[in-house]
């Protein structure tokens, strides 16, 4: 696959395997996709169905026992820990939970931080990217409070910012509401499909609300480590 | 360092209370370095003020000026070892006495031999042996009250020596010394009380004993066979300090408590660090899962600590020295040198760093996998 191409993520008959002997579990069973760079792919399923397992492989963070990812156009399923680690610093963007923001640094620090993770010192051009971003989040007045002075919404946000301060390929989005109420949790969903846009990033989301489908171009039901049905947003959600 | 010094902003509570302690022992160090200094210079400082080499002691398993007791053919045979450019014989023996205004003094008296290398540098006074019976004194008595041109008697043997001069400040054991010609030295030593009746002279047999025999050597290959034929034990002069009384005990304890002390701010600073490390683990597979290597972050870690006991160190070390200059002035056995304290900090720094390094590396050991929710 080629770097120009419109694909930002895709998984090949991605089996995991976890434990061993008697314990052993199939996490995620041939699973198959592709989310293209500018759409929106959410992913629901029961817990235990895989949607957190699908993340780790597709973040570099579980090899497969089988299957292939790329990942703007690397495979990455054959790299070293040390190359994995690259392509999460440069073409992947995580958004966790509301709590994993670093508790030490303001919003605009959580931004600079992947700069500096990647070996460099901010420069202007930098500083004005992550003061960007975070206005486009709505952020830009909060620069330099720190976690605890944000509200659960706000930290949201700027996970979503920092997320995309690295200009990634693909943003993987880990229940992004699960801390929030239904209203905060609906502005996230809607940001983020908005920034999918804008961005042209490749976005999975994994979710277990079923009411925040709304800006999915796609949803993808999974269960027992299998992706059971694949179609548009307003479809899956009737279901 | 940029997540250390915003993690040092942000915890400061937590690090200045470990900084404490580390500048806490910081301070201890520099005040046991000049202790320890104190000590030695209080002990050895008549030995390192000595021109010689290598002394020479009568055979025993422990040498010591105390008990050597060497003769005229030791000393003679020495003069003919190769090698051995420089000899002469070394009295050491030590008196109560009483100044001429009554004042109770302990002194050694060092018997040298007038004219050879060991004769001291005289600050004042009149020059070694210009008088049969006079004294060269250690600056340290003119502090304890004794003039030139006193008259120190020694009890039991009523030897009276004349001060007629003062060196520079040299102990043995930490008692003053007094340099007195051989012949003086031996007679307060060996003769009987009060010196040789009216018109008698001490047998010359007296005047064949010393204690040990300084040496100056050029080339020390031939020494071992020499000390065999000879029935010495030659050591080098810094060597012959553990032969001074005491030394080897008051300079191993205060090791010991500078060994202690180093070994548990090693441990202080590995536990604060081992338990920072856990705390943060969460963080740590956070930024993980975000694209940091295992590397950078041990190395912003290492920054963090370095900045911590640098810092604390750098304010204890400080304080010690401003506390040692007063105790210094004060004439107690101390001595601040900057080479023991450079050491002595140098040693706390790395055993604080070597402690924080055994516990930041099991960052290598954080999985990011736990930055997803659903893989705490």
């Amino acid at each position: 696959m080629s770097a120009t191409s419109s694909i930002g993520l895709s998984a090949r008959g991605v089996t995991l395997v976890l434990g061993d002997g008697d314990q052993q579990i199939t996490a995620l069973n041939d699973v198959a996709l592709s989310v293209s760079k500018g759409e929106y792919v959410a992913v629901v399923g029961p817990s235990g169905s895989g949607k957190s397992s699908l993340l780790a492989v597709c973040g570099g963070l579980r090899t497969p026992t089988k299957g292939q990812v790329e990942i703007g156009g690397v495979e990455i399923t054959t790299l070293s820990e040390s190359e994995r680690t690259a392509v999460r610093r440069r073409k992947i963007g995580f958004v966790f939970q509301q709590s994993n923001l670093v508790a030490s640094l303001s919003a605009l620090d959580q931004l600079l931080l992947m700069v500096h993770v990647d070996g460099r010192s901010p420069t202007s051009a930098d500083q004005d990217r992550a003061r960007k971003l975070l206005d486009s989040v709505g952020l830009a007045s909060r620069a330099a409070r720190r976690p605890g002075q944000l509200s659960g919404g706000e930290c949201q946000r700027i996970g979503i910012a920092r997320a995309l301060m690295n200009a990634p390929d693909v943003l993987l989005v880990d229940e992004p509401t699960s801390m929030l109420d239904h209203n905060r949790g609906r502005d996230i969903v809607k940001l983020l499909a908005t920034q999918t846009k804008e961005h042209g990033v490749a976005t999975l989301m994994v979710t277990h609300d079923a009411s925040m489908l709304e800006w999915a171009d796609r949803v993808l039901r999974m269960e027992d480590g299998r992706v059971l049905a694949a179609g548009g947003a307003s479809a899956q959600a009737a279901q | 360092m940029f997540l250390a010094l915003r993690d040092l902003a942000f915890a400061k509570g937590r690090f200045a209370l470990m900084a404490t302690v580390i500048l806490l022992v910081a301070f201890l160090m520099v005040l046991l370095s000049g202790l320890s200094s104190g000590l030695i210079e209080r002990n050895v400082s008549g030995i390192k003020l000595m021109k010689a080499t290598h002394i020479a002691f009568e055979f025993d398993d422990t040498p010591s000026y105390v008990n050597s007791f060497v003769d005229k053919e030791m000393w003679e045979a020495w003069a003919k070892v190769p090698g051995v450019n420089a000899m002469t014989p070394l009295g050491n023996a030590t008196f109560n006495a009483r100044n001429s205004d009554g004042t109770p003094l302990t002194i050694t008296l060092w018997g040298i031999v007038p004219g050879t290398f060991m004769e001291p540098t005289v600050l004042t006074g009149a020059p070694f042996a210009s008088d049969p019976r006079g004294i060269i004194i250690s600056d340290e008595l003119i502090q304890k009250g004794v003039e030139v041109g006193d008259v120190i008697r020694l009890d039991r043997v009523l030897t009276e020596l004349k001060v007629i001069g003062t060196a520079p400040h040299a102990n043995i054991g930490h008692i003053p010394i007094a340099y007195a010609p051989l012949p003086l030295w031996q007679e307060a030593t060996y003769g009987p009380p009060g010196g040789p009746p009216p018109g008698d002279e001490l047998p010359k047999v007296l005047f064949d004993y010393a204690s040990v025999i300084a040496l100056q050597v050029a080339d020390a290959a031939g020494l071992k066979k020499a000390d065999d034929e000879i029935g010495t034990v030659t050591l080098t002069r810094e060597e012959s300090f553990n032969a001074s009384p005491a030394y080897r005990e008051e300079v191993l304890t205060v090791f010991m408590i500078q060994g202690f002390m180093i070994i548990v701010s090693a441990l202080v600073v590995g536990a604060f660090f081992a338990v920072w490390t856990i705390q943060r683990t969460p963080e740590i597979g956070l930024v993980k899962a975000l694209g940091a290597s295992t590397g950078y972050l041990i190395r912003d870690a290492l920054a963090q600590a370095l900045i911590t006991l640098v810092s604390a160190i750098a304010v204890g070390g400080i304080a010690g020295y401003l506390m040692g200059r007063y105790i210094d002035s004060t004439g107690v056995a101390f001595k601040l040198e900057m080479d023991a304290i450079t050491f002595t900090v140098g040693m706390l720094l790395a055993a604080g760093l070597m402690g924080a390094a055994l516990s930041i590396r099991r960052i290598g050991g954080v999985d990011p996998i736990i930055a997803l929710g659903a893989e705490r």
